[in-house]
């Protein structure tokens, strides 16, 4: 699975889409620490996703840390109730910089 | 009169249920270590690697006393002997035979399953009590394959790699004795033990030392999986394991013997 | 998604007959579990909740009847197959079951490394969530006998919920706890099923943690099932059994004379 990146004012996006598990997340993983590594400001869109596991949460957290490390922004946008659940579980909600959708950018 | 026939018929049964498991123990390690990769179970190196260093790494210096100690009493008992024959020379050939093909062998194999045995069966009947084995199963790792298999392989690198040491140590112990004895320089003494040995006796050494393995591992295991009945069952299992070792080490030691002397 | 999924049963037993030695312990039980449900199952000591729990997770096989998971059979399955089945069960056992050789970090990354080939950062990352889920954030490093028990539950938990299984079973989450960790354990399980959807199955003899998370409680006796249904059925049931559990009543039974005197004596009349 290969998932998209677009640009959005200075931000590049990365639009994960459909189950991210066990078997997808460490494509989403590489494809986000690559972004990073190309200096991108980067947006996650997590609207299309019908449900993240933890191994995809663990490379969102990865994502992150990396992006704050290189004084880069990293932010989620259309994050789904399901979502929001597992994240919320082990208080990520309020560690995440959480957009409702794209617009709400700057 | 009917109560010893049953006592001594449910017995029978019991012996050959344990010898079922203990082969379908055997077979399944076995059969781990040569389909593993297939089954994405593979066995792994880190753990054979430890366990090679806690059976094996951590036993040769006791091994070397105790082979050194065994090798000057043969030759202590063997000159005292050979005396009224005046064949005292002959004492080097005594002792590099019988310590190359036996006592070697032997003693460590009583010294693995005294010190290894045992803590095996401790190890995996503390796990079976604290249904540690029922977690292993559950998370999807077959215990055989975790826990057994690994020190399969690493009892048969040890044993004959200590036997090696021992047989060594044991011609040392003789030489330091006799040297001293005969007025022969222990240089001397284990030029003309090298001399008497051949490598089939060295084999027949290792290959019964393999076997020894073979019997402490399955021995030790399959009586940590059986374990009940808390912190004491684990106690009676230990005891046990290194009773049923040590007898069938013995016993298989003389059967190796007769066979092998007479071919 | 509750409500579209809550008719589908993931878990389904049924007529299952087990023995120990030449002892029959379940004497042909049914029941199910919903998608989503936190299934509790009760009973005293001896009941043979335990023993159901042990055949849930096919650590043995049953003499008869059948068990199926996620739609699935396990006493009919081969060792590959039950293998993938394990990767939506979590199992919280009893004692914990942490491995004593491995530091708490390393027993919760285990399953991981065992069925997944994620990268060792998103494997770290994963067991600290999971880790900060059971709130015992910090304690990767401490090996098992470092922990308090209440502590080690929270790992095993911890353990349990690594791959995010569908299925979760625990047995006897409050035992031998105080009650305020006791309290916090049932609140976490309640969390998890909210956030995760998972399918939870709870052995305890514990009513006042049953009552306070059940879904619907099975209440065995003897190898039986004297009842099943939501906490205010089992709370208003007019069983006398079922009353003397709630009430913690030593049980009373009739004495068969005859029975009684053979037992005593260990001859017949």
């Amino acid at each position: 699975m290969k998932y998209p990146v677009s640009q959005h004012g200075r931000f590049s996006v990365i639009s994960l889409t459909g189950e991210v598990d066990l078997s997808c997340s460490p494509q989403a993983r590489e494809q986000i620490l690559k972004c990073l590594k190309q200096g991108k400001n980067l947006l996650i869109d997590l609207s299309q996703v019908a449900y993240i596991d933890s191994s995809g949460v663990a490379s969102l957290v990865e994502g992150f840390q990396t992006a704050r490390k290189q004084k880069l922004d990293f932010a989620l946008v259309g994050v789904s109730k399901a979502a929001m659940q597992v994240l919320s579980l082990a208080r990520l909600d309020t560690v995440f910089t959480i957009y409702d959708s794209l617009d709400d950018c700057e | 009169m009917k109560n010893i026939f049953t006592q001594l018929g449910k017995k029978t049964v019991d012996v050959i249920e344990e010898l079922g498991y203990v082969f379908m123990l055997f077979y399944e390690a076995v059969g781990w270590l040569l389909l593993g990769k297939f089954r994405h179970q593979s066995v792994r190196l880190r753990h054979v690697f430890h366990e090679t260093v806690q059976i094996g790494v951590q036993a040769v210096p006791i091994a070397i006393i105790l082979c050194f100690s065994v090798g000057m009493m043969l030759a202590i008992q063997g000159l005292e002997t050979l005396e009224r024959y005046g064949a005292q020379s002959q004492v080097v050939t005594g002792i590099a035979l019988s310590v190359t093909r036996e006592f070697s062998a032997l003693i460590i194999g009583i010294l693995v399953a005294g010190r290894s045995g045992s803590s095996i069966t401790a190890r995996i009947g503390t796990m079976t009590e604290s249904q540690e084995i029922d977690a292993l199963q559950v998370i999807g790792i077959q215990p055989v394959r975790y826990l057994a298999a690994p020190l399969l392989v690493a009892m048969i690198i040890v044993m004959p790699s200590l036997t090696i040491i021992g047989d060594l140590m044991g011609m040392l112990g003789g030489a330091i004795y006799t040297s001293y004895e005969l007025n022969m320089t222990v240089a001397t003494y284990m030029e003309r033990s090298f001399a008497v040995i051949d490598v089939y006796d060295v084999m027949q050494g290792l290959m019964k030392s393999i076997v020894f393995a073979i019997i402490i591992v399955l021995v030790s295991i399959s009586n940590g999986f059986q374990v009940s009945g808390g912190a004491e069952g684990v106690g009676k299992a230990t005891t046990r394991s290194v009773v049923l070792s040590v007898s069938f080490i013995v016993i298989a030691d003389m059967i190796f013997t007769f066979f092998l002397t007479r071919i | 998604m509750i409500t579209e999924a809550s008719t589908e049963n993931v878990i389904e037993v049924e007529n299952l007959v087990t023995h120990y030695g030449d002892t029959q312990i379940l004497n042909g039980i049914n029941f199910s579990v919903k998608r989503g449900e936190i299934m509790v199952i009760m009973g005293g000591s001896g009941s043979g909740k335990s023993t159901l729990l042990r055949y849930l997770l096919g650590l043995n096989t049953p003499t008869s009847g059948c068990i199926k998971l996620l739609g699935k059979d396990i006493t009919q399955m081969s060792t590959n197959e039950m293998h993938d089945m394990r990767k939506n069960m979590g199992v919280a056992f009893q004692g914990g079951a942490l491995f004593g050789s491995m530091t708490v970090g390393e027993n919760i990354q285990l399953p991981l490394c065992e069925h997944t080939r994620l990268d060792e950062n998103t494997m770290r990352i994963m067991s600290r969530m999971k880790l900060e889920v059971v709130n015992l954030a910090g304690f990767e490093d401490l090996m098992p006998s470092q922990l308090s028990g209440g502590m080690i539950k929270r790992a095993a938990l911890a353990r349990a919920i690594i791959m995010d299984p569908k299925l979760l079973f625990f047995d006897e989450p409050s035992a031998g706890l105080d009650p305020v960790v006791a309290a916090e354990l049932d609140e976490l399980i309640l969390r998890l099923r909210d956030a995760m959807n998972m399918t939870i199955v709870v052995v305890t003899h514990e009513l006042d943690s049953a009552f306070k998370i059940a879904d619907r409680i099975t209440v065995l006796d003897q190898g039986d099932i004297l009842m099943c249904g939501t906490v205010d059925e089992v709370r208003n049931s007019d069983n006398e059994r079922i009353h003397n559990l709630l009430n913690r009543k030593p049980k009373t039974e009739v004495v068969d004379v005859d029975a009684y005197l053979q037992r005593l004596t260990g001859h017949g009349v």
